[in-house]
């Protein structure tokens, strides 16, 4: 490969230094001076094959990336084209919500029995109380739809719904902590560094949509709570442009997309031509894949300056949806208006939309917590699953909604008759899927009459995060990356796909 | 038996299909040479044969030492490997008997008139030829030379058909044909490797060296269900590398069979308590309608289209993806608003170039494009399509009336297009659908409510 002639020729002293080293390097390869300089080529040469898919093959016309998967994915059919993900951070209860458990009315008070607990290390917040008593939920539960699933009364929309979900009531986890137990879900490991799983979806299955990042998160303003880190939706390892691009929570989504007074922005496409030259030395002096993501970036930048505001133009959308997603859906950065923003990425192919809602941390002042987080979640909730169902999207689009952990039977701090508080609960607690190749109405494990130990079906985080993967036609033990010296993947050595949900 | 056999000899023994062929090789070579040094005399020649012969003798006992070694191993039936055996001692020497004399070590003028060279030339061809053909046989199972044979095969015992799942046997059904397809090969009457015979039922409940190959009603601890289920890796793993492995489908089935069958040869389907899953995957295997409704159609077998025939597609502005790797089989959008108002020739331009791809279409989106009734016509061709996306286009009941002969499709969404209730003749005719989306069509409530009330319709689903 002599090409070198034809590349850029700086004026500038700083890069001709690079470009001489460039030279001497090239001059080595060239006449095979040594085994190191082959060696170091070849280095350099998986380097770029590691960097997977690459949008910029996509930029220069050629086959688009998706004709051939370079990472021989998807391994089977998928059901899934898309997910949005809808973390309620903070770990909600799961004992106020859907895990109906009307025997402890009978045992409220009553300290949980140690059989039960079996010696269960529990957090700092409760482990010095001296009485653990059982506070049974004082909302009221009831059964909706033709699948009979029980859901209280906080939650009177997604009630309406429940013959499109699937509960799963036997989730469990490893951590008991808010960080490290939403780092686990998200990223398959306690300890931060591991990509997340809508990293791990974009570096398997690239792009539906070369104008709109792959992963983007959403953070709603009307929850506050444990903090949430941008790692969550970080890349970890993985090349940087699989990194979950953040929309903020306001009206203008993505800043400075406009362009500035007195600025036609009719030169920027020759201007990051040149730059993309820039880089491209740059990279061939170093090497370091990392620029090819800059690249990339630069590039996503530029065509988002006209599919975002497009994308986040809700305008156009009738008052009946507004409606439907309730009054916060006017109030961009809401959670109902985070879920309807959700959905218009969903069908523009955004391949993973990850919403966050903080604030379902209810250590005291439970039912009222719950029901104030509720309210600012449920109908959002019920309108996204059913937009997407009247569109015909609910087809191929993933919906997952769950938190961290769940929370105890026995109540954290004083228990009166209409209020207790919950402490983490790592050993149950509830999720819901809907939508692509999940059955609908359908309710998945059991707990024990205290919804404290699993009894039937458990799912493991692990074992979640396969079958997530599995609806994309992806192979949780085949979808690899070698880093340090070591193939990761999302479920490290575990995890179970969940076949029982499937349709 | 094979523990006193040291492991050795075995492994010497393993070299005896290689060396065999060298003096299969020599002896007919030594043959042919005979027969062309009738018609060309020439000196050279005849010490070219007695070379080749000398060559095959010693290969021949060679490969007669070796293939010992290797019936030390117990594997192979005693019937067919005696005679194997001693026809392979049998030629062995009657090479170095024709050897002898072709060489002149020896002559026994009594034979002279009787072209001794020719005949007992002759007579090692036939003999190798003979030992060869025993040899197959223990390798390959006795049926392996004729059974693809354009002439007198013999037919299998063939199943009636069976026209409801649960009157099939589970054995005879369903987990003869895997055992026969994933497992014969090397288990069987002449080849029993591990002394495992799968040939019939006696040979199955007999086991294998290892002991037996299942206990009934206990999965977990069923040999057979054991090897299967290991890591392919795995030195235990069956069927060994190389060999097909058995799909989870046919795990599932096995282990039924143990399970819940109990083991038992005679059982019934409809005597048992049968998951869904299987179900479906039994339908599936006797080919008949799925009652669970839930396995879905089956993946089309198709070729892979050239990278050529995928340029020009993109080109045209379609996005493909492959739907499993390899597979030929593509989901095809064409990005909503790709066409514009008026510009609807431009729509047949680009969806006739998709015909060069039609079968190997499995999710097509063209919502949100000016599609109109004659574009279906197109779209009729694709006929592996199982989701169509044709969603905000002006489609009426005529254009749907064209895809009813689409009958593997089983998702169709037509939100926000001009089709009224008479379309719901045309859904019924497509047995494979099961969702229909008509929200912002003219179909009202109360219609759709109609539809749903009779039975095997596809779900309507209107807006919520």
């Amino acid at each position: 490969m002599c090409d070198h002639h034809d590349k850029l020729r700086s004026n500038n002293r700083d890069l001709q230094s690079i470009e001489k080293q460039l030279d001497r390097r090239e001059f080595f390869k060239k006449t095979s001076l040594g085994i190191g300089a082959i060696a170091l080529g070849s280095l350099l040469q998986s380097e770029k094959l590691w960097s997977a898919v690459n949008p910029m093959a996509d930029a220069n016309g050629s086959l688009n990336a998706f004709a051939k998967n370079k990472l021989g994915l998807p391994h089977h059919l998928p059901k899934a084209k898309r997910i949005v993900y809808l973390f309620q951070s903070g770990g909600p209860s799961q004992l106020d919500l859907f895990d109906y458990k009307p025997k402890l009315k009978d045992m409220f008070g009553q300290d949980l029995p140690d059989s039960i607990r079996a010696g269960q290390r529990l957090t700092g917040m409760s482990a010095d109380q001296t009485a653990f008593p059982i506070a049974a939920s004082t909302l009221n539960f009831k059964q909706y739809g033709e699948s009979r699933a029980w859901v209280s009364d906080a939650m009177p929309y997604l009630s309406e719904v429940v013959d499109d979900l699937c509960f799963i009531k036997g989730m469990h986890t490893d951590a008991i902590n808010h960080d490290p137990a939403i780092t686990f879900f998200q990223t398959g490991s306690q300890q931060p560094g591991r990509p997340s799983i809508g990293s791990w979806i974009s570096y398997g299955l690239g792009s539906d949509n070369d104008n709109l990042p792959t992963f983007i998160s959403l953070v709603s303003k009307n929850g506050s709570g444990q903090p949430l880190y941008s790692r969550l939706w970080g890349n970890g390892f993985l090349p940087t442009e699989h990194q979950g691009v953040q929309f903020r929570s306001g009206k203008d989504p993505v800043l400075y997309l406009g362009d500035p007074e007195n600025y036609d922005g009719k030169d920027r496409r020759e201007m990051l031509n040149y730059l993309n030259k820039l880089n491209g030395i740059a990279y061939d002096a170093y090497g370091d894949p990392e620029i090819n993501a800059r690249i990339a970036q630069y590039e996503m930048a530029y065509r988002m300056q006209t599919s975002v505001p497009e994308v986040t133009d809700v305008s156009d959308e009738p008052d009946h949806i507004f409606d439907m997603y309730g009054p916060d859906s006017r109030n961009p950065g809401t959670y109902a208006a985070n879920c309807l923003m959700a959905r218009k990425l969903l069908e523009k192919d955004v391949k993973f939309v990850q919403l966050y809602h903080q604030g379902w941390d209810q250590h005291g002042n439970c039912p009222g917590g719950v029901k104030h987080q509720s309210k600012n979640t449920d109908q959002g909730t019920a309108a996204l699953i059913k937009d997407l169902k009247q569109r015909g999207m609910l087809e191929d689009t993933l919906v997952v909604w769950g938190g961290e952990f769940g929370r105890t039977v026995y109540s954290q701090g004083q228990l009166t008759d209409t209020n207790y508080g919950r402490d983490h609960h790592p050993k149950a607690f509830t999720m819901f899927m809907a939508g692509a190749g999940v059955k609908p109405g359908f309710t998945y494990g059991e707990t024990d009459d205290f919804g404290y130990n699993i009894i039937k079906d458990p799912v493991h985080t692990h074992d979640f995060q396969a079958t997530l993967l599995h609806l994309f036609g992806i192979d949780h033990e085949r979808l690899t990356y070698k880093h340090q010296g070591r193939r990761f993947r999302l479920t490290d050595v575990h995890g179970d796909v969940v076949k029982d949900i499937l349709t | 038996m094979e523990s006193t056999v040291p492991d050795f000899i075995l492994f010497l023994g393993r070299f005896h299909p290689l060396v065999v062929h060298l003096p299969i090789g020599f002896l007919i070579f030594a043959f042919l040479l005979e027969i062309y040094g009738r018609r060309h005399i020439n000196p050279a020649l005849s010490t070219a044969i007695s070379l080749a012969l000398f060559g095959g003798a010693i290969s021949a006992l060679v490969a007669s030492v070796l293939g010992y070694m290797l019936s030390l191993s117990g594997d192979y039936e005693k019937g067919m490997l005696d005679t194997h055996f001693w026809f392979g001692i049998a030629t062995t020497l009657v090479t170095f008997f024709a050897w002898s004399l072709r060489s002149g070590k020896l002559s026994i003028p009594k034979l002279s008139g009787l072209k001794p060279n020719m005949a007992t030339l002759t007579l090692v061809v036939v003999l190798v030829g003979v030992t060869g053909h025993y040899g197959g046989n223990l390798t390959h199972g006795s049926d392996y030379l004729v059974k693809y044979a354009p002439f007198g095969r013999t037919e299998k015992v063939v199943l009636p058909p069976i026209a409801k799942l649960e009157e099939a046997a589970v054995y005879d059904y369903l987990v003869n044909p895997i055992l026969e397809t994933k497992c014969n090969s090397c288990h069987n009457s002449s080849k029993k490797k591990g002394g495992l015979s799968f040939q019939d039922t006696l040979a199955i409940k007999k086991g294998g060296k290892n002991g037996d190959v299942f206990i009934a009603g206990n999965v977990a601890d069923s040999e057979m269900i054991k090897r299967v289920m290991l890591n392919p890796h795995h030195e235990d793993y069956m069927p060994p590398e190389g060999k097909t492995p058995l799909t989870d489908e046919e795990k599932s089935i096995l282990s039924f069979w143990i399970e819940k069958g109990n083991a038992n040869f005679k059982v019934k389907i409809g005597e048992l308590e049968t998951p869904d899953e299987i179900t479906s995957i039994a339908s599936t295997m006797l080919g008949l309608e799925d009652a669970t409704g839930k396995s879905g159609i089956p993946l089309p077998k198709v070729s892979q289209p050239t990278a050529e025939i995928l340029g020009e597609i993109t080109d045209a502005g379609f996005k493909i993806r492959e739907l499993v790797f390899e597979s030929g089989l593509y989901d095809v959008v064409l990005p909503s608003k790709s066409i514009l108002a008026g510009n609807e020739s431009e729509l047949d331009i680009k969806l006739k170039k998709l015909l060069s791809i039609k079968d190997n279409i499995i999710w097509l989106s063209v919502k949100d494009n000016h599609l109109q009734d004659k574009h279906l016509k197109t779209i009729s061709q694709f006929v592996n399509l199982q989701k169509l996306e044709i969603e905000k286009n002006p489609v009426t009941d005529n254009g749907i009336s064209e895809i009813t002969a689409n009958q593997s499709l089983t998702g169709l969404n037509l939100y926000q297009t001009k089709i009224t209730s008479s379309s719901f003749e045309s859904f019924v005719k497509m047995k494979g659908l099961k969702r229909v989306y008509v929200w912002g069509t003219t179909i009202t409530e109360n219609e759709a409510a109609n539809f749903r009330a009779q039975e095997n319709r596809p779900e309507i689903i209107m807006g919520m």
